[in-house]
């Protein structure tokens, strides 16, 4: 070999050396290192509450959350939306000693947060805080969890941000299938699969809220997880000393209902003109991960179409290009059914096209076995994987108490992991046949079918989905709102000393010293008010600049003033009038009177509409007696103002309750304060002793 | 059952720069991590730092490749980051998405890794651009193109696409990720950045390094026909059938008129339609370079042997220059801009305002505005739109949009309430944005913000994704990755004054530019 050569070979050798590609395939791996698995401390506390403490030194953080049995499953029927309402304003409404605003920002100064959530299946309340300032933060969760006030304005903020996502539900085309799909499957009118209109929230009122809170919130009924930089030792006592004396007991909470729904198959359609997209899901129910066939079900649902590798992703996507997004799952749940899903998106005139063959795999699935490389790679990628299921504190300690919550052996896992194992091919094909079925699969597209190259009738009959989102319903909403509005005047009724008595009013006198506000001039007045059934007034009045007297019979009217004496205006009569038909006697009888219409718009008010406009009537939760009354009166300038009166102090009066004290509000700022020396009924006044001049 | 509830989160949620490979994974707010706001009082940016210096391995190989290892050996898994400098930007011109698609093909393997048989592969792939190449001069021809010989040449370019096809094995490279127990794998194209990423059980450490250098030393971009469809359906879903997607699209070609942040990271719809192979292999020479690569490691892993690795598989990476930086840079505003965008659905409405980019003096400040005007639930903007006017469904701002290596935008974005108008709204914003001009912030809000913004960066350092994200980003960014903690020394002296001063410099109208949907009218754009 002459010296040329030599170099070349050499040179060649070196070459091949340094680019000489190592193949994947020769790569030894050293045995992955124990996983440590850390144990949570578990005990209960004395009012029955359970508790699982974990401790992780790591960061300085403390963070927590309790599990709530309960859900928005015990959704009534027609207040469908109330528990996530509940939830959100858990904690946006406050507790009785501060508001949820207040909080807000107490929170955000230590840079802590508290929050309360709704699942299908279980409700929460978490915390997070740093260290340093954690015993603050379990303060507020504390407070939140035990001591909420659902105040009112908060539950209108709610009300209304629902009403404007039902509006904005179907901007988003790629939500919009696996919503119908999961209406389908679970059917429409059940827990499971109903939907929250604007009608429905038109029904949702403070006292549900408390009534849900109340059922369901309760030590017994829910589970605390803690996990952060703390000692368990001193973490329990701590617990005990902060939830210990939270004892509100309620019988046991039932089961959740039943999945009763039948097999919707087909195809449905929900039109959508402004996409240049098919977006589609299909599917089936599934099982609960106890499923004897779980395992096999999971791996036959990834190779088809879970991860880069699987049948779905290879075929329509990198093959024909036909979506970006395309996937399969086997969705299970803990206590009920879930769902076989494939869902995807793709341009609107291959739409046909990527269902066809999307057909195509799911009948190879069912018809032949997996590859052996196939079974290989989705064990092998359950199998290596598993280590990330303990790749935190935080899930090691989710995962027990989601256990305990439905009630799943400790070692489920252990068992899951096991069972993959053991998958073959012939079990994979088996539970394909069996579980994944085309007479049942529903296909739900939203997309535009003007674009469609092949008609997607191709697939068989298609039933349209509409998306027209239902208005309101005025009618049924009135009656729930109308029963609702008598229910609480018939409360507020009762609480005044019985309906009957209130109708038995023939005529009334009322003393008042009323003391105008400093910033309305300081004036002090003295009022005598007589009332004659059913429309005479008379007003006398002291005032400092001389006597005033007001009579009206309710049609017309007169006024005698230091400047003499003048028929009443039609702007003064109707004032008249509305002092009238605002006295709270004859306002809380509302119900009694066909000419007005009444409703209920929050849990304790009632709207009074008249020909004249509209009283809205506060009642006093606790007790059902009137706390105020609100409407609008025309302004100085012609424009309206707000008007309202506050009631209270509450005493006897002539067989009745009625309110010594009132005080009186215009344009949000106090006017004047009323009190009220002396009612006096049916002292038997006729109604000419009402006109008669002073 | 199916409920919509606001959640917890107050900020909308714009899932419109992360042109992820598959699911919108990251928000456009987690995306570009080197923007967080990140206040932290100075002791414990100190005790953090010092302990990151002991858990912080940092090297960079002879031909550039830089490499930041993190130990965290919590648990036997271990998280990678690839950051590459090169984004949307670099995108050339009629080539806009062309980084994007780059990142799509990373994932198709190499001369070993993705082929039944590279020497055939080999040539049936340089086949398909022969018969495309005789396509493109047809259709070149313009009006004198004979259509029926374009038809022609369309088969025959379907058929050596198929042959070609023959030889791959599909999705290789993402079944040895997968069957080895990698989770999370995915990547994202932004307008400064592209991202690749996965986590590993600790004992396959060696196998990300082979994986990750192999698809950068030597990528193999097969199937790039129907990948580029399958990034044209990207688009299509992202942009096209999202009523947000497509009012940010308009913003920001509006804003901008001349940089290309006016570009969406995933390009228009006709460059993607004509994307060729050797100009996306032209991009990768250029900017796959090994000093434009960052490679953060964390978790369970030994910086020895991180070292000894990186130098085997990265080693071999040829050297090459840096690229060139981008030339275009954006003219002043002369005044306002408004763009109306019709849209069927309900409406939203954009403000952005111009900022300067992230290495300015003014950077941290405009965080802590942003904050203060849209951060959780005591921001102005959400106190008073959102809480107590419920005019908004929801409304945010964001300091840096869409991106911080360039002058940038200060975002805002409402989405109005049901009955509640755009006018109504934009009205609103300005009136609370004048008055933080006019007033200055109190000194609890300030102290707030700064508390909230140091806890925000604690709860990122407990994974190993984040941390490996964080670093390398900021490494890039800035240079040290020690930017993330020592940046605090300068939040901590953000003033009131500041704030009250870059609101009245950048928030001003001139510079503004809105963009709002409409319903049209019956009959019209559909």
């Amino acid at each position: 070999m002459n010296r040329r050569a030599l170099a070349v070979v050499l040179l060649g050798a070196a070459l091949g050396f340094a680019q000489k590609p190592p193949s994947y395939k020769d790569l030894k791996y050293p045995a992955l290192p124990q996983v440590r698995i850390p144990e949570p401390a578990a005990f209960t506390l004395s009012n029955g509450m359970r508790v699982f403490l974990l401790e992780d030194h790591e960061l300085p953080l403390i963070q927590g959350s309790v599990l709530i049995h309960t859900g928005n499953l015990f959704d009534p029927p027609d207040k469908r939306g109330l528990s996530a309402v509940m939830a959100e304003v858990l904690r946006s409404g406050g507790t009785k000693a501060k508001t949820g605003d207040q909080i807000d920002e107490e929170l955000e100064n230590i840079a802590g947060s508290v929050e309360s959530g709704m699942d299908e299946t279980s409700a929460s309340v978490s915390f997070s805080g740093l260290k340093e300032t954690s015993d603050s933060v379990l303060q507020i969760f504390k407070d939140v969890l035990t001591d909420p006030e659902f105040r009112q304005d908060k539950i209108d903020l709610v009300l209304s941000q629902l009403r404007s996502s039902i509006a904005r539900r179907n901007d988003d085309p790629g939500g919009i299938p696996d919503r119908e799909l999961m209406r389908l499957l679970y059917g429409r009118e059940t827990p499971y699969g109903w939907q929250i209109e604007y009608e429905h929230l038109d029904r949702i009122h403070r006292d549900d809220l408390e009534q849900f809170y109340r059922r369901y919130y309760f030590p017994k009924n829910m589970m605390l997880a803690v996990y952060g930089d703390f000692s368990a030792a001193g973490m329990k006592d701590k617990l005990e000393k902060l939830l210990g004396g939270w004892t509100v007991e309620q019988p046991a909470v039932p089961a959740f209902p039943a999945v009763t729904a039948q097999p919707a198959p087909g195809v449905y359609l929900a039109e959508k003109a402004d996409v240049t997209q098919t977006f589609f899901a299909m599917g089936e129910l599934g099982g609960t991960f106890l499923d004897k066939d779980y395992a096999a079900l999971q791996v036959a649902a990834n190779i088809l179409g879970s991860g880069f590798s699987s049948r779905l992703v290879s075929q329509i996507r990198t093959k024909l290009g036909y979506a970006y997004d395309i996937g399969a799952a086997w969705a299970a749940n803990y206590n009920h059914p879930g769902t076989f899903r494939i869902s995807g998106s793709t341009k609107s005139q291959s739409t046909t096209e990527t269902l066809e063959a999307i057909n195509a795999e799911l009948e190879k699935m069912r018809t032949s076995e997996v590859t052996p490389q196939e079974l290989d790679t989705a064990k092998q990628a359950a199998l290596n994987s598993f280590v990330f299921f303990f790749d935190s504190p935080a899930k090691t300690l989710n995962r027990v108490l989601r256990y305990e919550y439905f009630g799943y052996p400790k070692d489920f896992l252990f068992q899951y992991q096991k069972a993959i194992g053991a998958v073959t091919r012939a079990d994979v094909l088996r539970v394909a046949k069996e579980r994944f079925r085309p007479e049942t699969l529903s296909i739900v597209a939203v997309g535009n079918p003007k674009d469609f190259g092949k008609p997607l009738a191709t697939l068989g009959k298609v039933n349209p989905i509409d998306l027209t989102i239902p208005e309101p319903k005025k009618e049924p909403a009135n009656a729930a709102g109308k029963d609702r509005a008598r229910q609480l005047l018939a409360r507020a009724q009762q609480a005044m000393g019985g309906a009957d008595k209130l109708a038995a009013i023939k005529d009334l006198t009322q003393s008042v010293e009323m003391a105008m506000d400093a910033t309305a001039g300081g004036m002090k007045i003295k009022q005598r008010n007589r009332y004659v059934a059913p429309g005479y007034f008379r007003q006398d009045q002291e005032l400092p600049i001389g006597k005033m007297s007001a009579y009206t019979d309710g049609k017309t009217g007169w006024l005698i003033t230091p400047q003499g004496r003048m028929a009443m205006t039609a702007a003064v009569l109707k004032q008249a009038q509305g002092e009238v038909f605002r006295h709270i006697f004859h306002l809380v009888m509302a119900d009694r009177d066909p000419s007005l219409e009444v409703s209920a718009a929050g849990s304790n008010i009632v709207e009074i509409a008249s020909a004249d406009g509209t009283v809205r009537l506060e009642l006093d939760e606790a007790t059902g007696l009137p706390v105020r009354e609100s409407h609008q009166a025309p302004g100085m300038n012609g424009s309206p103002i707000d008007v309202a009166e506050m009631y209270s102090d509450w005493r006897d009066a002539g067989g009745l309750k009625a309110p010594f004290k009132l005080t009186i509000e215009q344009a949000g700022k106090k006017l004047a304060e009323a009190t009220v020396l002396e009612y006096k009924l049916n002292s038997g006044m006729k109604p000419e002793e009402l006109s008669q001049t002073p | 059952m199916i409920v919509a509830l606001p959640t917890g989160r107050r900020k909308i949620v714009l899932a419109v720069t992360g042109y992820l490979r598959h699911e919108p994974l990251v928000t456009l707010k987690e995306m570009r991590v080197r923007l967080l706001l990140l206040l932290f009082p100075v002791l414990v940016a100190a005790q953090s730092l010092k302990d990151f210096e002991k858990k912080v391995t940092e090297f960079t190989l002879s031909n550039g490749v830089r490499f930041l290892i993190i130990e965290r050996h919590e648990a036997p898994v271990v998280s990678f980051h690839t950051y590459v400098n090169v984004g949307s930007v670099d995108d050339p011109g009629g080539e806009t998405g062309l980084a994007h698609m780059f990142e799509h093909m990373a994932f198709k393997g190499s001369d070993t890794i993705g082929t039944r048989n590279w020497t055939e592969e080999k040539k049936a792939l340089d086949a398909i651009e022969q018969v495309y190449d005789r396509l493109d001069a047809e259709r070149r021809k313009g009006l004198r193109a004979d259509p029926k010989k374009i038809e022609a040449i369309g088969a025959e370019l379907k058929e050596a696409i198929a042959k070609a096809d023959n030889f791959v094995e599909p999705n290789e490279y993402d079944r040895i990720v997968e069957s080895s127990g990698g989770v999370g794998l995915n990547a994202s194209t932004g307008e400064d950045s592209t991202n690749y990423f996965y986590s590993f059980p600790s004992n396959r450490l060696e196998l990300w390094f082979l994986l990750e250098s192999e698809r950068f030393l030597r990528p193999v971009f097969r199937e790039f026909y129907k990948e580029r469809d399958v990034v044209r359906e990207e688009r299509r879903m992202r942009v096209e059938s999202s009523p947000q997607g497509k009012l940010v699209e308009m913003l920001l070609a509006a804003a901008f008129a001349a940089h290309p942040y006016r570009n969406m990271p995933g390009g228009w719809a006709s460059d993607i339609e004509n994307f060729r192979r050797p100009e996306a292999e032209q991009f990768y020479k250029r900017y796959y370079t090994p000093g434009n690569l960052t490679l953060a490691v964390a978790g369970d892993v030994n910086p020895a042997e991180a070292k000894r690795l990186a130098e085997k598989y990265f080693g071999r990476l040829p050297r090459g220059p840096l690229p060139p930086p981008v030339r275009t840079v954006e003219p002043p505003q002369e005044g306002e801009k408004r763009v109306a965008v019709a849209s069927p659905a309900q409406p939203f409405i954009a403000i952005a305002y111009k900022r300067p980019d992230q290495y300015s003096k003014d950077d941290l400040t405009l965080d802590v505005l942003s904050d203060i005007l849209s951060g959780g639930r005591t921001g102005l903007i959400y106190k008073e739109m959102v809480r107590d006017k419920k005019i908004a469904l929801g409304a945010g701002s964001q300091a840096t949009f869409p991106s911080g290596r360039y002058p940038s935008l200060f975002l805002f974005f409402v989405a109005p309430s049901q009955g509640h108008s755009i006018e109504e709204n934009e009205k609103a914003l300005y009136e609370i944005i004048e008055r933080v001009k006019k007033n200055k912030v109190d000194d609890a809000t300030m102290q707030r913000v700064k508390i909230k913004l140091r806890a925000a960066l604690i709860h990122k350092l407990d994974s190993n994704s984040g941390l490996a994200a964080l670093l390398a980003s900021y490494a890039v960014n800035y240079g040290d990755w020690r930017k993330l903690f020592t940046q605090f020394y300068d939040y901590d002296r953000v003033t009131a004054d500041d704030v009250q001063r870059v609101a009245s410099t950048y928030l001003i109208e001139s510079a503004r530019t809105v963009a709002y949907t409409f319903v049209p009218a019956e009959g019209g754009a559909k």
